[in-house]
């Protein structure tokens, strides 16, 4: 939910529990009051028709319809004011309704009197009513309110932060450029602009450290074990002993060894960045077919039965190098742990490359063995980094990659969409 | 064939290695370490092949193309490069490089290459090379033994051709491999490959009555070696 909307859903509901709260409160006020008044009221008058009693007027004289002018007798204390309800016949509207009568006694002469007087309540529906007609102007009123300052003025107090949030969305590493987002009139937002923009800064930088650091040490082992390579060469050429011969093999097999790991890293380096550019519509059966056709003798020499099931023209959306490596590390990967004998089957269809093929069953989980340096032990000299390459292409190009062994059938799937 | 050679790379320790590998060939080497000097070398001698690494301490060895183009004639250009990136190699070739070869690479190799460079480039592939009794015919892609013709395949022909340009030298299964396969077999390279296509060209070289000059040097590789019984 917007942030706007929740604001003013919750200034909503607030406004309208103050306003059921004030109302009720506001009800029970008035009614107390306007009954306070009316009682008022009602004494002036008794204590008027007491002073017309005192001045000689004879009760059944002052007799009218709300009056009730009752003899006690006089050895009875004198009443105290008393105010009730009650239900009495009133004339104009010719049917009994709820008044309000106050009584009280007096002593004139030597004579008791208990003069009542009584006259309409305003009646609770009517307050409730009343209420309810100026909540609702007030609410009102107080929609009118949100509409203009949540719709007018807080856009407009919130843009910057709207402004800020879609810059940090169009943040990418490889335009290069630090988040600039400007100033505002509040100080919060000023400061969450100040901490991204130095944030974008400080990842950019470490971004560009790192990719030039995958870059230099390409360079920078590659150059060293060149130099060892060339020596080893040398001395293989001189005149040797055989237990020589053994070590110049062993320094010059993990020599070897240090080229493909740094060649690979600096490959999943490459692609973790995204440094490739962008891709382009490929055939990838043709680069398979390519592929396979490299392969061929290897996989006639390893004496494995190859079946193959493309279809004619499969578009693509990658770089063609990554494409192209992507297919050989399957292959190859199919070709290596293989048994004697055994069978590949690769099948590409318009949404599917599907890679089958025999060999020994794993010692670890399939999900495992596309972490890197994790690999089954049983050629000493493959890297591991095979499948890692494959899973972070998937990635990259957000296909579907899995890798699943059974009954002796060893199975990569990439669903490309 | 007598090859003049500049080799532009700022390592001494490689420049070294592939100093005296070529100079043990028979091919007269150049140096330079820089840019810089090898403008001043271009400017004062021909070469038939310049070997160009990019990562030089004065600047990127492609700008050296600009010079390179203007002499004639113009010398084969083979990059080496550690920058293990594609937009060199494109960039290289597009500006008129005849090879890359990234690092690092087999001395072996190199001297295939820089051979074959020349071969096709001074020679319009017409050469042939003879060891002994075994004749090669490039253009052709003949093999003749005792002048008696052998059928070879495309990569036995390949192998043969590598060994006798580096004959009397150990070439490790490695090396073989990435020769004949490219670059991303190196993974591949543990198989046993390399022993078969041997075994296939040492068969046929015998039985055309030819004799067996490959042998195996301890566990290290295969010798093409002209003293062989």
């Amino acid at each position: 939910m917007k942030l706007l909307n929740q604001l003013t859903l919750i200034y909503l509901a607030l406004t309208l529990i103050t306003l059921v709260i004030g109302g009720l409160f506001i009800f029970r006020k008035l009614e107390s009051e306007i009954n306070f008044e009316l009682g008022m009221e009602l004494k002036r008058q008794i204590d008027a028709f007491a002073v017309r009693l005192e001045q000689g007027a004879s009760p059944e004289g002052l007799a009218s319809d709300r009056l009730e002018i009752i003899e006690l007798p006089a050895d009875l204390p004198e009443e105290p004011l008393t105010l009730r309800d009650t239900l009495a016949y009133h004339d104009p509207m010719n049917q009994h309704e709820i008044q309000l009568k106050a009584s009280k006694s007096y002593k004139i002469g030597h004579k008791h009197y208990r003069i009542s007087y009584y006259n309409l309540v305003v009646e609770t529906e009517d307050i409730t009513e009343t209420v309810v007609y100026t909540m609702l102007i007030v609410l009102f009123v107080q929609l009118l309110f949100i509409a203009l300052f949540f719709r007018g003025l807080s856009n407009r107090m919130l843009s910057p932060f709207y402004h800020t949030l879609n810059q940090i969305q169009h943040f990418s590493f490889q335009q290069n450029e630090p988040l600039s987002l400007g100033k505002s009139t509040i100080k919060e937002f000023d400061e969450l602009n100040g901490f991204l923009e130095k944030m974008s800064t400080k990842l950019l930088k470490d971004y560009r450290q790192i990719k030039e650091f995958s870059e230099n040490i390409s360079h920078e082992i590659q150059t060293p074990a060149a130099v060892v390579r060339g020596k080893l060469e040398h001395l293989m050429n001189l005149d040797i002993s055989h237990d020589q011969a053994e070590l110049i093999h062993a320094a010059y097999q993990n020599n070897e060894r240090i080229h493909r790991i740094v060649k690979s890293l600096s490959l999943l380096a490459k692609l973790e960045n995204e440094e490739f550019g962008t891709p382009t519509p490929i055939n990838l059966t043709e680069i398979l077919k390519r592929n396979l056709e490299t392969l061929e003798e290897l996989i006639h020499l390893s004496e494995l039965t190859f079946e193959t099931d493309l279809s004619e023209q499969v578009m693509v959306t990658m770089h063609p190098f990554i494409a192209e490596i992507m297919m050989h590390n399957l292959v190859s990967n199919a070709i290596k742990h293989n048994r004697r004998g055994g069978w590949i089957r690769v099948a590409l269809s318009a949404d599917r490359l599907e890679i089958t093929n025999t060999g020994s069953p794993l010692r670890q989980q399939p999900q495992e063995l596309m972490q890197r340096f994790k690999k089954e032990s049983r050629h000493a000299d493959s890297v591991g980094l095979g499948l890692s390459i494959v899973s972070q292409i998937c990635k990259t190009y957000r296909f579907k990659f899995s890798y699943t062994f059974q009954h002796e059938t060893h199975r990569s799937v990439i669903d490309f969409c | 064939m007598s090859m003049k050679l500049l080799v532009i790379e700022d390592n001494e320790a490689l420049l070294q290695n592939i100093l005296s590998f070529f100079t043990k060939e028979g091919i007269r080497c150049e140096t330079a370490k820089s840019l810089y000097e090898a403008e001043d070398k271009l400017l004062g001698y021909a070469y038939d092949c310049i070997l160009l690494d990019i990562m030089l301490p004065d600047g990127n060895g492609l700008s050296i193309f600009q010079r390179i183009k203007e002499l004639s004639p113009r010398p084969n250009v083979l990059i080496i490069s550690a920058k293990d990136s594609l937009n060199d190699k494109l960039e290289g070739l597009d500006l008129g490089a005849d090879d890359y070869l990234p690092k690092p690479f087999h001395l072996a190799e190199l001297h295939a290459r820089v051979k074959a460079l020349y071969r096709r480039s001074k020679l319009g592939g017409q050469e042939s090379l003879r060891f002994n009794e075994i004749l090669i015919e490039y253009e052709k892609l003949t093999v003749t033994v005792h002048g008696k013709p052998i059928e070879l395949t495309k990569k036995e022909f390949d192998l043969l051709v590598f060994f006798v340009t580096n004959k009397n030298r150990v070439l490790g299964k490695q090396v073989i491999a990435q020769h004949l396969w490219g670059d991303y077999t190196d993974d591949l390279a543990n198989f046993d490959f390399v022993y078969q296509h041997i075994k296939n060209l040492r068969k046929k070289i015998c039985a055309a009555g030819g004799k067996d000059y490959l042998c195996t040097v301890y566990g290290l590789g295969y010798k093409f070696d002209e003293n062989a019984l």
